[in-house]
């Protein structure tokens, strides 16, 4: 038996040296058992003392481990290398997407703080205003301070840096995220804010941004049928997404009427693709600009 | 998702050491700093937390040189092993080329392969990537703990436990010796090379 409880104990040390720690104790409690259940060992209490010593110690190390922080505030260089490893769009098309993706980077990796700052930068740029605004109230949301997200919507609510209808659709999206956390809304625009102490820190872990970027829809009907057709998405507001669709593409334009049901729809998001339904819920030519003739198209994310 | 500069010919690409948690997926890019020191452009990075477990990623950028009139430049990546990392992990694997897939050769740890395995094919299919097309090559690491008297797998049950649909290259490997590294790299690095041949083809004839 000593033999046998020799080599467990060699194991033992084997994986804790290795860091599988619960492989280690498993192995611990296996000699436990033996030495317990065993009447001939002469020093069974010298050995259990020793053994428990050895579990103690174990046990700390899993303490340790497990009450680590586990998005730790990192080193700028660190948030510097995570921005730029994690922002996929090409800085020689548009620059601020780049650094849009880099921030949302920053923020799935818990650098709240950095993600802030970066965010705050593309408030200054217009076609990143919406989202960067989103991602401010996020950021406040998960890193709890749900005061400062309502403070901030109420300060962008009364101020004109976004224009009406970005206004609206910031409200919504952050009355939908506090839904979705549980946690109660805060009067938005008015001042006379009545009590909201008991609106504390509920906020889950779950994180996800789902601002998408880009859907590919696979048709089951019409001309694309059994087609799969990407496309890049040009604005969104919490659950409905518009598109920009050629006036050249008139296939497209037939198969996508209002009202039809999308049932195979990928959503690409800046960190990954979600499969789900959606709901053609508008239609409309563009009068001016660049884009004058093409089509924006909404689509409504019915499931993701 | 690999960046290519026609006008420069230059190459990027990215490979990442996916597998469960202490299988060596760090201690595989901690031989290669140390190995290929002329090929390392730059620093390792590691995130690490407690206990030298990689909390968010390892980076190690290396530069080929040129081939076949290209000038390449790879970067490694771990991704975090343990459980409850999964995002990170997911955000880590996104725009991949290429996956070394490290496996712990422990009798311990077989079902944490497994797992492991299960999730890589489920971020990739994630990213709309299948695992049977991606360059994706297997490392049985931790062969020398076969020496301290340690419960290990043979091969040939790790093959059939996570190669026997994949069907891709297997290197056996001791990544704190340094043994079967280098090769597993090559490999890898071979293969999603071809990859990238067939989609971009960057290759001067």
């Amino acid at each position: 038996m000593s033999k046998q409880i020799k080599s467990l104990l060699q194991q033992a040390e084997l994986y804790r040296s290795q860091g599988l720690l619960g492989e280690a104790k498993k192995k611990y409690k296996l000699v436990e058992e033996l030495i317990s259940g065993s009447d001939k060992l002469p020093n069974k209490q010298k050995l259990l003392d020793g053994l428990s010593k050895k579990m103690e110690a174990l046990n700390k190390d899993v303490e340790v481990i497990e009450k680590a922080p586990t998005t730790p505030e990192m080193s700028a260089h660190v948030n510097e290398l995570i921005k730029k490893l994690f922002s996929f769009s090409s800085k020689d098309k548009d620059e601020s997407d780049s650094a849009l993706e880099g921030a949302i980077a920053l923020a799935k990796f818990g650098q709240f703080e950095g993600a802030l700052e970066e965010f705050q930068k593309l408030l200054d740029v217009k076609s990143q205003r919406l989202s960067a605004a989103k991602n401010i109230l996020r950021c406040h949301l998960e890193m709890g301070n749900i005061e400062t997200a309502s403070e901030k919507l109420e300060e962008w609510q009364k101020g004109d840096m976004l224009a009406p209808e970005q206004k609206e659709k910031l409200a919504v999206f952050y009355d939908d995220i506090l839904e979705k956390k549980g946690l109660k809304k805060e009067p938005v625009i008015e001042d006379e804010a009545a009590g909201a102490a008991d609106q504390e820190e509920t906020a889950e872990e779950e994180e996800e941004f789902l601002d998408i970027s880009a859907v590919a829809i696979t048709f089951d009907s019409g001309p694309y049928k059994g087609e799969q057709v990407e496309l890049d998405v040009s604005f969104q507001s919490g659950n409905v997404i518009s598109l920009i669709i050629s006036s050249k593409d008139e296939a497209l334009i037939e198969n996508l009427k209002v009202g039809v049901r999308l049932d195979d729809v990928h959503f690409y998001s800046p960190v990954a693709i979600f499969r789900g339904a959606g709901l053609v819920s508008a239609m409309t030519q563009i009068k001016s600009g660049p884009k004058k003739g093409d089509y924006s198209l909404d689509i409504k994310i019915e499931s993701l | 998702m690999a960046v290519f500069n026609l006008k420069k010919r230059e190459i990027e690409c990215k490979i990442v050491y996916y597998g469960p948690g202490r299988c060596g997926k760090t201690t595989n890019l901690e031989y290669i700093f140390k190995a290929y020191k002329k090929q390392v452009e730059g620093e390792m990075v590691s995130i690490n937390t407690e206990g030298d477990r990689t909390l968010f990623f390892d980076f190690l950028p290396m530069e080929l040189g040129k081939i076949k009139g290209c000038d390449v430049r790879v970067q490694l990546f771990t991704v975090p092993g343990q459980v409850q990392y999964s995002s990170t992990r997911k955000l880590v694997l996104r725009g991949v080329d290429g996956v070394v897939f490290v496996a712990d050769s422990l009798e311990v740890r077989r079902e944490k392969n497994m797992l492991s395995l299960k999730d890589l094919q489920q971020n990739l299919k994630d990213y709309g990537l299948n695992i049977f097309k991606i360059p994706l090559i297997l490392q049985y690491n931790k062969r020398d703990l076969a020496d301290e008297g340690m419960p290990i797998m043979p091969i040939e049950k790790m093959e059939k436990d996570l190669n026997r649909q994949l069907k891709v290259p297997s290197f056996p490997g001791s990544a704190v010796k340094g043994e079967g590294v280098g090769i597993t790299l090559q490999e890898c690095l071979k293969r999603t090379l071809n990859s990238l041949q067939k989609q971009f083809n960057w290759a001067q004839k």
